[in-house]
């Protein structure tokens, strides 16, 4: 016969849930997220960059048509012929090897979605422009709080390999 | 530099401080009110910002993030009981979440779609970390001392009162800790999170009379490492 | 009991009132002795506290809070002069997306902007236009476990603070993910608004940056200045961190073979190491100056390796120890070419994705 019955232990259970993090952790993580968001973009292979960048470009053009594959490759292609173009024209510039980039580093050891073409969402860069046209939701940011007192839990970068 | 010593891989952590530093003023003050987890999402509200964020407005996202963030932490740091791992597997979720909102269709709700996510991903995590020796764990926050049932408890004449409340926290941590982590998690859900049987079951997938048999299961587990502690207080 | 003048060290055989007077001198002598000798014992504690304040009214006018606002709104953390120009160092994490920068100096507040950032590092450099002490720098590289530290910082919206503690060790990782570089891990109370403090031996000496806390803010991770200064030595010189690249990726080996255990296991197409003379199988000795053992061992010597420059790279090949010289170019994240055509010629632009100034 136990001592401690299923109410005593459910009620000592719901009492874990005060047990919070330190303060500030929430009011925080936010800000983590978003850094390790642009993180994992940044290293993505450049091509990758190149397409999410035109089809943002295409977006924000408001033109759903072209948001689509073929038309983020063609004005990457354009874009890129008309660049080259200029590098070949520049005077006395040697023809550089262009870099193909190792395979990229998986940021997390947990396997993740894959990146879906079709989902402009999915692509949507975290960079600073975009979220300054949203407004930071009210309920977190009144006029009379403090600032964000930083200090990271982590640093903003990492090695995920053993390679030089 | 100097050549980098071994660091000792057991990570020393400082022993949590419980219920007897709250009764000794220990108490921690907030800036904000504490936020309260445990309230039902609103699902309209979460609709919206889903299809906000799938319509690529950023700013949606995120006041989701916020909104799942207190949430989805006490349902992990209450399966892992490590603040670090718990921060970690947050911000992995999120990550994923945001990945995969493009094809999220709206079948379930947005509340069970990132609570399976957190689930799963967290019951992944467990079976690669194994057992860990140290525990993490969080501090009691100021407002444990205004729960109805913390006043009940330590008011009131009952087993639960007569022995130290700290240590049978301590205790109820460990216990925890023995338990398998499919059991760990419902009974998180359940007893720490306040989710209704119904909404556990669709969150792992399996009926609800599985999901009762493992809460009886559970607590019938708990309730013997609780006695065994009473009945032989060595540490 | 004899009498106490039994014990004198004057010599019986002075005349009485020069006797007296010489007891009382060597009394004197003796309690001053004694006071001295009791100071000294008295407690290192006072002599390290004595230490710490010396320290602290030194450096904190140096040391000034760093203001900013981004897309979450107003942040605070801590940043230090090294420069009279008004030159500062903090915390990438601190001022590197930042609107409005602006630091407090002696009661002011003055705007500031960023010269550079650099991801990898995780610092930033910002410039206030006013005349301004400055830090000295040190080696990071003479500091050890134990060492005594002070760092002076902002924590929340507190004035400047100093905490006193030691390095604790050094970390190549934390919770499974490997740093850039080696890390100090220090023993000192860090708060929030801290980040961008300066880390500083007794003599007063910068040795390290604040970046990032650990278990709720009982220690902290900091960067050795080594690694910063690496990083600014590369802006002075070309306007840009220069994070190099060889393209070679070593694993595990089952032995060790002439102390070490790291062989290569991949050569990069279009990299340096591409046609370079290194074959797979090589079991990687030294990378410059940097001994090899273990391939973790790798991450800090590229951490130092600086894009146009040669790097020897010393291999075992069955048993002969083979040296090749290779020129390294620019680590893949710098998105610029790997293969740098010929060192001081013209490099074609590269398609620059971000905001100026700031490599990633």
């Amino acid at each position: 016969m136990n001592e401690f019955n299923e109410d005593d232990i459910g009620k000592l259970l719901r009492l874990k849930r005060h047990e919070q993090p330190p303060p500030g952790y929430f009011d925080n993580f936010l800000h983590e997220f978003h850094r390790r968001q642009r993180d994992e973009l940044l290293r993505q292979p450049l091509w990758r960059i190149c397409l999410q960048r035109a089809q943002d470009f295409m977006f924000r053009l408001n033109v759903p048509g072209l948001t689509s594959y073929p038309a983020a490759v063609t004005a990457v292609l354009v874009c890129a012929a008309v660049i080259s173009l200029k590098v070949y024209q520049g005077p006395g510039i040697e023809k550089v090897a262009v870099v193909q980039n190792p395979t990229p580093v998986v940021a997390s050891t947990l396997p993740e979605t894959a990146w879906s073409l079709s989902s402009p969402v999915a692509t949507r860069d975290l960079g600073p422009t975009l979220l300054r046209t949203a407004k930071y939701s009210s309920h977190t940011h009144r006029a009379a709080t403090p600032p964000r007192y930083v200090l990271d839990s982590t640093p903003v970068s990492y090695e995920a390999a053993f390679r030089f | 530099m100097a050549t980098p010593k071994k660091m000792n891989p057991a990570i020393a952590l400082p022993s949590p401080r419980r219920f007897s530093d709250l009764l000794s003023s220990g108490l921690r003050s907030r800036a904000k009110p504490k936020r309260d987890a445990m309230e039902p999402p609103r699902s309209d509200e979460d609709k919206q910002l889903v299809s906000r964020t799938q319509a690529g407005e950023a700013g949606a996202f995120d006041e989701l993030v916020v909104k799942y963030t207190p949430r989805l932490y006490g349902l992990i740091y209450n399966m892992t009981s490590n603040h670090e791992d718990t921060n970690d597997l947050l911000q992995d979720v999120f990550s994923k979440a945001y990945k995969s909102i493009g094809g999220f269709r709206g079948k379930s709700s947005f509340y069970t779609w990132i609570h399976s996510i957190a689930v799963n991903m967290t019951l992944n995590f467990l079976k690669k970390r194994g057992r860990r020796f140290h525990l993490s764990l969080d501090d009691m926050d100021a407002s444990v001392q205004n729960d109805k049932e913390f006043l009940e408890l330590t008011a009131t004449s009952s087993p639960v009162r007569e022995a130290d409340l700290s240590e049978l926290q301590r205790r109820l941590n460990e216990a925890m800790m023995k338990l398998s982590d499919e059991h760990r998690a419902v009974v998180t859900m359940f007893h720490i999170q306040g989710m209704p049987h119904a909404e556990i079951s669709k969150i792992l997938r399996v009926s609800e009379g599985t999901v009762r048999s493992r809460l009886f299961y559970a607590n019938r587990q708990l309730q013997n490492y609780l006695d065994e502690f009473r009945k032989n207080p060595v540490s | 009991m004899r009498p106490l003048s039994d014990f004198s060290l004057v010599p019986e055989s002075l005349p009485r009132p020069l006797r007296a007077a010489a007891s009382g001198l060597s009394l004197a002598v003796t309690f001053l002795v004694l006071l001295v000798g009791a100071q000294a014992q008295e407690s290192s504690t006072s002599s390290i506290s004595r230490e710490v304040k010396e320290v602290f009214d030194k450096s904190a006018k140096a040391v000034v809070k760093v203001r900013g606002t981004d897309e979450h709104g107003e942040f605070a953390g801590t940043g230090f002069f090294i420069d009279p120009a008004g030159t500062l160092y903090t915390a990438f994490s601190v001022g590197g997306d930042a609107d409005s920068l602006s630091v407090e100096f002696d009661g002011k507040k003055y705007p500031a902007r960023v010269v550079m950032t650099d991801v990898r590092s995780g610092i930033a450099i910002l410039k206030a236009d006013i005349a301004t002490p400055a830090l000295p720098i040190g080696k990071s590289e003479q500091i050890e476990v134990a060492t005594p530290i002070i760092t002076i910082g902002y924590p929340l919206d507190l004035p400047e603070t100093p905490s006193f503690g030691m390095i604790a060790g050094f970390d190549r990782k934390f919770l499974g993910r490997y740093f850039s570089t080696t890390h100090l891990r220090v023993n000192v109370p860090t708060q929030r608004g801290e980040a961008g403090a300066p880390i500083l031996n007794f003599k007063g000496e910068v040795v390290g940056i604040v970046v990032s806390h650990i278990e709720n803010g009982s220690a902290c991770h900091a960067l050795p200045i080594d690694a910063a200064e690496k990083i600014r030595n590369d802006f002075v010189r070309f306007g840009e961190a220069r994070h190099g690249w060889i393209g070679i990726s070593v694993t595990e080996a089952e032995k060790f073979k002439e102390g070490s255990r790291a062989e290569m296991t991949e050569i990069m197409k279009d990299t340096p190491a591409f046609g370079s003379g290194v074959i797979l199988g090589d079991i990687l000795l030294q990378i410059g100056k940097t001994k090899i053992r273990e391939p973790e061992d790798v991450i800090d010597a590229s951490f130092f390796i600086t894009a146009g420059e040669t790097v020897p790279i010393t291999v075992l090949r069955g048993n002969e120890k083979l040296t090749f010289d290779i020129q390294a170019g620019f680590h893949p994240n710098s998105h610029q070419p790997a293969v740098i055509a010929a060192p001081g010629q013209n490099q074609s632009i590269p398609l620059r994705l971000d905001s100026v100034g700031r490599t990633p």
